[in-house]
């Protein structure tokens, strides 16, 4: 991937297998980030192609490449509306409407109060804002997750709910990409480990 | 029925009121002082080459020619409704666009009114299809810049928000769908505005004009009605052709957003 010249991620090449977990870590600016949003076919390949299930991005179509590979970015904005209404609004955009128990219950997945559904989502603390964010991109029902940081604004009682909650999605088939710096919860999540240095992707993965 | 003649040193006498409002520009210290004077200039300069034009026009029935100058007013006003433009395409990008949408929402409204309610006797008369059209295409102008400005300015704020849309499998149209309709809601209450006070607050110049001018009251009030009802059409019209323009601007074929460099300010 290049922009305005420089090469931000070079030879990245990663399989992501259906129930399995991977985590990605490296130094901040290595280009972990741009490789999430890269597979999430939000910032453009300068070459190489992105494969789900053996059939290109382009071929299963971008709005249906994205509602199977979901993207939680580290800082999440929040739509407006209450946090039921950010819930629903990934199967809204193809026409289908999730009732009260399935929103009450991704919001249990991600350790929310179901009461929190008729909060106004953004007026919730940073934390609270990330983990609606997972649910939201929970209710798409994806194959693939991939999340950036998914416990940097969360206290450790919180980060322990949630990366429990990403290890229960993968047990249930999800193949789950996160990038966290924190040694401790890749540890915690278990499966493959790469690492980035300068846009680099290492070529093997480690095991954690 | 006569009016009164106005020699030029008299418009120039008119030309104080300017002078005071540059008084006052200079006292608060806004800075304005050059740019209402340049524009005092150019608007004299303009609408007194326009007025000759239009003598001439009249003058002479050549359809060519009233094409040519409705063209002109045309190609400044899409150049203008670019050029406040902050962060966006470049130029010479957005400016077929602007083109288009105005020339869309104008013609929206222009067409079906020379051909069902004023009819006149030529479609290429200059007395109805250049002031007329003037008007069409100056509301369009403003409208499309509107329009364009607004979207353009939210994509860069909101671009994560708007990429959240797209990462939860929205379309281009799905995730720009609310600011698209705060943008077009933007472009219409100034319109609506004119509607509901048109004859209570406001006079307005076209209907004025001809009074002074000595038509009929009531006959300058009619065309007033149809001038207001064509001012709608414009303003829904072209911001809808804008909104649709912006969108396609926005976002590449994979529906990725578009990022642009903040232009340095440039006036027309």
């Amino acid at each position: 991937m290049i922009r305005d010249g420089r090469r931000l991620v070079d030879a990245a090449s990663v399989t992501l297998e259906a129930a399995c977990i991977t985590t990605l870590s490296g130094p901040s600016g290595c280009g972990k980030s741009t490789l999430l949003r890269a597979i999430a076919t939000l910032a453009p390949l300068s070459s190489g192609e992105l494969l789900l299930e053996g059939r290109r991005a382009c071929d299963v179509g971008f709005e249906a490449y994205r509602r199977r590979v979901a993207y939680v970015p580290q800082t999440p904005r929040m739509f407006e509306g209450s946090v039921a209404d950010n819930v629903r609004i990934g199967p809204a955009f193809c026409e289908v409407s999730l009732a009260d128990a399935d929103v009450h219950d991704l919001l249990s997945r991600v350790g929310l109060e179901p009461a929190l559904a008729a909060r106004e989502a953004r007026t919730l603390s940073g934390g609270e804002q990330l983990r609606v964010a997972l649910a939201r991109a929970l209710a798409n029902r994806p194959q693939v997750l991939l999340i950036d940081e998914p416990t940097a604004s969360l206290d450790p009682a919180a980060a322990i709910v949630v990366l429990d909650a990403l290890v229960a999605l993968a047990k249930q088939g999800t193949a789950l990409l996160a990038v966290t710096h924190v040694e401790a919860h890749a540890h915690r999540l278990g499966g493959s480990v790469f690492r980035m240095k300068a846009g680099i992707l290492g070529g093997r993965p480690l095991p954690s | 029925m006569t009016y009164l003649s106005l020699p030029l040193w008299r418009v120039a006498m008119a030309g104080c009121l300017v002078l005071v409002a540059m008084a006052l520009s200079r006292f608060a210290r806004l800075g304005l002082e050059r740019e209402l004077g340049v524009g005092a200039i150019r608007a004299a300069a303009q609408l007194l080459a326009i007025g000759y034009a239009l003598r001439l026009l009249l003058a002479n029935d050549r359809p060519v020619a009233v094409c040519a100058v409705l063209m002109l007013m045309w190609s400044v006003a899409a150049y203008t409704s670019t050029s406040r433009i902050r962060v966006g395409p470049p130029r010479a990008e957005l400016f077929p666009c602007s083109f288009a949408a105005i020339g869309v929402g104008a013609g929206a409204a222009l067409l079906p009114v020379l051909a069902f309610v004023l009819v006149p006797n030529s479609w290429f008369d200059a007395r109805y299809i250049i002031p007329i059209g003037g008007m069409m295409l100056s509301s369009a102008m403003n409208v499309v810049a509107q329009v364009f400005e607004r979207l353009f300015a939210s994509a860069a704020t909101d671009e994560a928000t708007l990429e959240q849309a797209l990462a939860l499998g929205a379309s281009g149209k799905q995730a720009l769908a609310p600011y698209v309709r705060s943008a077009l809601r933007g472009a219409l209450i100034p319109t609506i505005n004119g509607l509901v006070t048109v004859g209570l607050v406001s006079l307005p110049g076209m209907m004025t004009g001809q009074i002074v001018s000595g038509a009929a009251p009531e006959q300058a009030v009619r065309y007033q009605i149809v001038i207001m009802y064509q001012l709608v059409a414009v303003a829904a019209v072209s911001g809808a052709v804008a909104a649709w323009f912006a969108r396609r601007l926005l976002f590449t074929n994979e529906t990725q957003i578009r990022t642009w460099q903040r232009r340095t300010r440039d006036v027309t």
